[in-house]
């Protein structure tokens, strides 16, 4: 992203006459940065979401700074006359994507969401969490510089769920920024580096929950060259580092965020050497997606 | 733009929406125009029937999408861009139908004026009604532009004023589509086929200012 995305003193209502749903909103989402909003029902979180995603245009205040962005809204429905490969090939060149890369994305896009079996499948033929699968691929195809998410887990299965939490991680990794909204209180738990809540019309930055990590933690035990210090990528997107012995650390990673951290150290110059990966010790379930 | 005019293309193709404002251009034409009548009468018959269906077409393509699909385009290039692709895949769809109808009828029709006195060569004929039919076609686009999402979002409102701008763009003095299509009923009676590009520029200058109002107002006025 060349710019931030800055909201300024943004307010948006609809119609003239209509009560204000937002007011006096500041707001500033940097590259590679995870931010979370969170709000009762009908707060005003969606309008928000549509105001970063630049669907809207804000009625007074001002919006500045054109990442490329991708949206996934929160139900998506199918009634569209196309395959799912189909649509998600358009999407790709919309995106920017020439066709054969984007056709390539949509079936790796499609795969990795666990739903290559519907790539011929005409959408009004789809299930709920099928065409939810198709929207979330439609926004990860073009590599976004600004993801907005507005309960996109909502109706996907739980190996989806975690999926998308990876995905989340490596937009994040790779200097996208991710915006999203999500019920679920656990959703990427500690890997947020802001939380926001909408209340009266109003933003309010959250300072209890975003420094202590909430979920379980993978522990990974790495060790690197003789006196070498942790990659900054790496330590940034680890809970919690602790050098146990010179050049060896023991890291505590959030479930969706291990790939992100392992890839970090192994593709590193001198490349770093996983001595050992732990699932969380306290979490008798390896299923980080599942809800109450 | 490429990208977005041919995801429109393609969802106005295979959603069949076309089918009922086509095949009612067809009836209307089966009816008005029959072989052997004098061709400038039929081509001026032929443009003013398209007007009403460029709009039709154009309320097609706007409201084709669902609102969450339609976002997720709007997020990746802009809602103002989405909604002119959909703006114009309509207005060429219309041109397309056009040209067809225009040469269809220009094959079949008398290569003279009325009575069958004065000779109006074919060529000269088809020249004549094109830039007529671009005309109507154009302000058609212009009508169902401003008479849709994000103007009039209710279908209520939508469709009422859609009709009765298009009926009105086609009859009110001073219209560029009437002007175009007058052109050629009088040059039918006289036997010689004008060039309504004065009509067609006006048209032109019309639409521009209609579609690039209601690109401007799609992120003011929605969802």
């Amino acid at each position: 992203m060349q710019h931030d995305l800055r909201l300024t003193a943004v307010g948006r209502r609809y119609g003239i006459r209509g009560p204000w749903v937002l007011r006096g909103v500041d707001l500033t989402v940097t590259p590679g940065t995870l931010t979370r909003i969170e709000g009762a029902n009908g707060t005003g979180k969606s309008t928000l979401l549509r105001l970063l995603a630049r669907l809207d245009a804000p009625t007074e205040g001002r919006v500045t700074g054109r990442p490329r962005t991708a949206f996934v809204p929160e139900r998506f429905p199918s009634a569209l006359p196309f395959t799912a490969l189909g649509y998600l090939t358009h999407l790709g060149t919309v995106h920017g994507l020439s066709r054969g890369t984007a056709r390539r994305a949509a079936g790796s896009w499609l795969e990795r969401f666990g739903a290559a079996a519907y790539a011929g499948t005409p959408m009004a033929q789809l299930s709920k969490g099928s065409s939810q699968k198709v929207a979330v691929a439609q926004a990860l195809l073009g590599d976004p510089e600004l993801l907005v998410l507005d309960e996109a887990w909502t109706g996907l299965d739980a190996a989806a769920r975690a999926e998308l939490e990876r995905a989340v991680a490596e937009r994040t990794a790779a200097g996208g920024a991710v915006v999203f909204v999500d019920h679920d209180p656990r959703r990427l738990a500690g890997a947020p580096e802001a939380t926001y809540t909408v209340l009266d019309g109003g933003l309010e930055l959250r300072t209890d929950s975003g420094s202590s990590p909430a979920g379980p933690l993978t522990l990974v035990t790495v060790r690197g060259p003789a006196g070498g210090q942790l990659p900054p990528d790496a330590a940034r997107a680890a809970a919690s580092a602790e050098e146990t012995a010179p050049g060896t650390y023991r890291l505590g990673i959030a479930a969706s965020h291990s790939d992100v951290v392992l890839r970090t150290l192994l593709t590193a110059r001198p490349p770093w050497h996983v001595v050992s990966v732990a699932p969380p010790p306290d979490d008798p379930a390896p299923n980080p997606g599942s809800r109450p | 733009m490429t990208a977005l005019l041919r995801y429109q293309a393609d969802l106005l193709l295979r959603s069949q929406r076309w089918l009922p404002p086509v095949i009612l251009y067809a009836a209307f034409l089966g009816i008005g125009v029959q072989s052997g009548q004098p061709v400038l009468d039929s081509l001026g018959y032929t443009a003013a029937g398209l007007l009403p269906v460029a709009a039709w077409l154009v309320r097609i393509c706007v409201t084709g999408e669902p609102d969450a699909a339609r976002a997720c385009v709007a997020a990746a290039r802009g809602p103002a861009r989405a909604h002119l692709a959909c703006l114009l895949t309509a207005l060429l769809a219309s041109v397309a139908l056009g040209v067809v109808a225009t040469v269809v009828v220009t094959l079949i029709s008398d290569p003279a004026s009325n009575g069958h006195q004065i000779r109006v060569p074919l060529l000269r004929a088809a020249a004549a009604g094109l830039p007529a039919t671009l005309t109507c076609a154009l302000l058609g686009a212009a009508v169902g532009a401003l008479t849709n999402r994000p103007l009039l979002r209710s279908t209520g409102r939508a469709v009422p004023a859609m009709l009765l701008g298009a009926l009105l763009a086609v009859v009110l003095t001073g219209s560029p589509a009437q002007a175009a299509v007058s052109g050629l009923v009088s040059g039918s009676r006289t036997g010689r086929a004008p060039l309504p590009l004065l009509p067609a520029a006006g048209a032109t200058l019309l639409t521009a200012v209609a579609f690039a109002v209601a690109a401007r107002l799609t992120a003011r006025r929605s969802p």
